[in-house]
């Protein structure tokens, strides 16, 4: 099964939003509630479809007086959770400059949390969980807190699954303490968040075994030439056609 | 003096041009020529002094071009008026480039007003004139805001013609031509969006110009996006590769893509502008769109239909550039082999034309961004591009391995081969108040600094931030590279140490972290190629990719040589090598010995030197291998025999 096809087109996408991503409707402006609406399903209901966040994103770009700060800070908190997937960066190229809009009842708070936002990706994309979670729970990120990652349904649980993919990936053994700082959880929270992911948790030694994948298994590999017979036929047939 | 300026008027016929929009007063009969020395018409007098000025302006003009340019121009548009597709190619290749190189390398060509007698005023030929005409200006001189603006309006009418007229144009034009209409005007379309974003140095004129209501209309993003959209949907290209790409006999297809599509003008504009797409979504910084609108397409070099090199080259680069934004280096770097090793193979045949530039500076970029693409993810890839770029950028490659100090390298290059991004949407030119705020100089930024403040204001700037990000996180994993290439297994804490060689309080932690970054760049979504060479020794997907497939799919794959895992705190490590390869080379000399070997049997013999050597060569000649020996000391092949 492609990596990508799940991330290509999402099973929890309706036909609308289908043709709405894939043809020329996408630029129509009078379709971006339809989008945003599809945006709030996913928050409530722990999806996620990438492309259509991307479709938003761009009718914003070419409609400035659309844009709404909220949608856009939500759709950036989902694209947190897509780590490994560079979601994160194609969203935030496309977030042109826009002239200031005196349209919005409320200061924008793009440009205060936007910073914010991509300290929290860069801990994120250089592994540094615990990290991540310091500053997830700090004061600073309280309005992140308070406004929006609350309603998002499932997403800590979305930040532990990426920090899940890079242990599972890395290690064979690791320890629970360790563990914890990762995914922010600690005693019996953590054991079973670890039996969720289908680990094993060896309480007394308090290490956690992660089984083989194909990822955190290595062997010493000699790539030896492989050499197909039809690579071979003009030679054969030429000193066939000779004698 | 006042009949002659009568008798003028009356055979002038576009007096519309007048300049002097103030004159509302409708151009008077002769009869009533009196009337013009009366006050309310004095403004008539300038208009019809003007227009008088400007027709003997435009006399002069005409008498300056020279006559081989106004034959010319007289050749071309019967060309193009008998559909003589020969003829108009040699034409728009040849004499157009011989003729700027000679009369018109500095200046404007004759304004199409100035030629329209030469062409009895025929004005498809007009608009085709007009659209080579900016072309020229855009490229060789600097075309000022009133250019930018005709040229607009120039497209604008020959796409109109082309797509609103009742049923498809009896027109035929070369491939190149409609190649270079649909890029030049992306071009334009490019130029004007980073012409308007810089608000600060504009003068007062132009900024009116620009907040006016036409200015606001002109080179829009949707405009240009409709035009591209319009022209695939009237072709229906889409439907047509997709036909050519299931085998559908000619009959199906010429169903399928009804009458327009039929035609090659349309449909080579179709298929053109799809690239044109790929190419726009690139410059607005919408990726994966990009990818998506050349489902059909595909990457491979095989065309439906010759098309010109340059088609190729662009596509080859802006799809690449997709790949390296989506952080799918190995894609991207494929990509960009691919069409560089063509374009090498291919140079040698391409006109001195317009194109030929712009292929080497597209190609230029390409070496370089694949140089950014080698040091984000090496891979094994020994050949002729890679010498090359390796030749080129060696020590931009060994500064940026070596870690921080290496950003402001990959910057430098990443600004020199990136697209010159585009902001979709305009500074507020209609409402000056909130333009002064625009000028207002935001904070500084350094781009280097790894908690950028939000400035976003230029998009390439901002693009840059998000390569960069990926390239600071990825500077650790060259020294853990280089020091797990010692060891088959090793503990964490020595590691530590052996990193903490500045004493610089490098935690385990952090070096967790950094071992989970490696691990991640160790794999990335990749296509699967089932012709793919280079097999990486992890799971060979033999799944393949139907043409079909999207090129935004891929499989995780593995692209690193040096594999580890961590148990607790002991780091096993484990490196792939690859084994000789010695196959290739000798399949490869084998054949061409055996080329060279049919090639000497089958030319004629030497003349007859002696008796006796005319014997030898008899004898030996059944024998194959003995024939080179003896025929001539010419033969260079001793090694093979040995084998």
């Amino acid at each position: 099964m492609a990596a990508t096809t799940a991330w290509l087109s999402p099973p929890s996408r309706t036909e609308l939003i289908e043709n709405l991503v894939s043809g020329v409707d996408r630029y129509n402006p009078s379709n971006v509630g339809i989008l945003e609406d599809y945006l709030y399903h996913q928050i409530r209901s722990e999806e996620y479809d990438c492309l259509a966040n991307l479709a938003i994103l761009k009718l914003y770009q070419f409609n400035p007086d659309l844009f709404n700060p909220d949608v856009v800070i939500n759709i950036l908190l989902k694209a947190l959770t897509a780590e490994p997937f560079p979601d994160f960066n194609l969203c935030i190229s496309l977030l042109d400059d826009r002239p200031p809009n005196s349209a919005l009842d409320e200061p924008d708070p793009l440009p205060t949390l936007l910073p914010l936002l991509m300290n929290l990706y860069n801990l994120l994309h250089q592994c540094r969980f615990s990290a991540f979670w310091v500053l997830y729970r700090s004061d600073e990120l309280e309005v992140i807190r308070e406004n929006y990652t609350v309603e998002c349904a499932g997403f800590e649980d979305a930040i532990r699954e990426v920090a899940a993919r890079s242990v599972r990936a890395t290690f064979t053994r690791i320890n629970s303490e360790r563990l914890g700082t990762y995914v922010d959880l600690t005693g019996p929270e953590l054991e079973a968040w670890v039996a969720k992911q289908r680990w094993t948790f060896d309480s007394s030694t308090g290490v956690v075994s992660i089984p083989p994948n194909p990822d955190n298994q290595i062997e010493s590999v000699v790539i030896q030439e492989h050499i197909k017979l039809p690579q071979l036929s003009k030679v054969i047939s030429h000193t066939v056609q000779v004698k | 003096m006042a009949h002659q300026r009568v008798a003028l008027w009356a055979a002038e016929p576009d007096l519309d041009d007048i300049n002097d929009t103030d004159v509302d007063i409708p151009i008077p009969m002769p009869s009533s020529t009196n009337e013009m020395y009366d006050d309310p018409n004095l403004q008539l007098d300038e208009g019809s002094l003007q227009a008088m000025q400007q027709h003997i302006a435009q006399q002069a003009a005409f008498a300056q071009i020279p006559d081989v340019v106004k034959r010319f121009i007289v050749h071309f548009h019967q060309a193009v008026l008998d559909n003589n597709l020969q003829e108009v190619t040699l034409a728009y290749e040849s004499g157009w480039t011989r003729l700027t190189e000679k009369y018109y390398a500095k200046t404007e060509w004759p304004e199409a007003e100035t030629i329209a007698p030469l062409v009895n005023d025929d004005q498809i030929f007009l608009i085709l004139y007009r659209e080579l005409y900016y072309r020229h200006v855009y490229s060789r001189l600097q075309p000022n805001v009133d250019d930018r603006f005709h040229s607009y309006e120039n497209s604008c009418e020959l796409f109109n013609y082309l797509l609103n007229s009742d049923g498809p144009v009896l027109l035929s034009l070369p491939a190149n031509w409609l190649w270079d209409i649909i890029d030049e005007f992306i071009y334009q379309f490019q130029s004007f969006a980073l012409f308007r974003s810089r608000p600060a140095s504009k003068t007062d004129d132009e900024l009116t110009m620009l907040g006016s209501e036409g200015g606001a209309q002109a080179w829009s993003s949707y405009s240009v996006l409709n035009v591209l959209y319009s022209l695939i949907q009237k072709s229906r290209a889409n439907e047509w590769l997709k036909a050519r790409a299931e085998g559908k006999s000619d009959e199906e297809i010429e169903e399928i893509v009804g009458e327009y599509g039929t035609k090659p003008l349309y449909r080579m504009l179709g298929y053109f502008s799809i690239i044109g797409l790929l190419r726009v979504h690139v410059l607005l910084g919408d990726f994966t769109l990009a990818l998506k609108v050349m489902e059909n397409v595909g990457l491979g070099q095989k065309a439906p239909f010759t098309a010109p090199t340059a088609v190729h080259v662009s596509t080859a680069y802006h799809a690449g550039v997709c790949y390296f934004m989506l952080r799918r280096i190995p894609d991207a770097a494929r990509v960009f082999t691919g069409v560089l090793t063509w374009v090498m193979r291919a140079r040698q045949y391409h006109t001195r034309s317009y194109q030929y530039d712009q292929i080497n500076k597209t190609a230029d970029r390409m070496y370089a961004l694949l140089a950014l693409c080698h040091v984000l993810a090496p891979t094994r890839l020994d050949d002729n591009v890679m010498n090359i770029v390796r030749e080129r950028y060696g020590d931009q490659i060994g500064r940026m391995g070596r870690g921080e100090e290496g950003l402001s390298t990959f910057e430098e290059l990443f600004l020199y081969a990136c697209p010159k991004f585009i902001c979709a949407n305009s500074p507020p030119y209609d409402d000056p108040t909130a333009l002064a705020s625009m000028l207002i100089p935001p904070t500084p930024t350094s781009p280097s600094s790894q908690n950028p403040s939000v400035v976003l204001g230029d998009p390439t700037q901002r693009h840059l931030r998000a390569a960069s990000s990926h390239f600071m996180s990825l500077t650790p994993v060259s020294s853990l590279k280089s020091l797990l290439k010692l060891y088959t297994s090793l503990d964490a804490k020595k590691l530590t140490g052996f990193l903490d060689t500045s004493g610089a309080g490098v935690d385990e932690e952090e070096v967790l972290s950094w071992m989970m970054v490696m691990k991640n760049a160790g794999r990335c979504v990749g296509r699967v190629n089932t012709g793919s060479t280079a097999a990486n020794g992890e799971k060979d997907s033999d799944e393949g990719s139907r043409p079909s497939e999207s090129l935004l799919s891929g499989e995780w794959m593995s692209i690193s040589d040096l594999n580890f895992v961590i148990d607790q705190n002991m780091v096993h490590i484990a490196e792939s090598t690859v084994g000789r390869r010695y196959a290739g080379w000798f399949i490869r000399n084998s054949e061409h010995a055996a080329r060279v070997l049919d090639s000497v049997k089958a030319s004629p013999l030497p003349p007859r030197i002696a008796p006796t050597q005319v014997q030898k060569k008899s004898a030996d000649g059944p024998k194959g291998e003995g024939a080179p020996r003896t025929t001539g000391q010419k033969v260079a092949w001793g090694g093979v025999k040995v084998a």
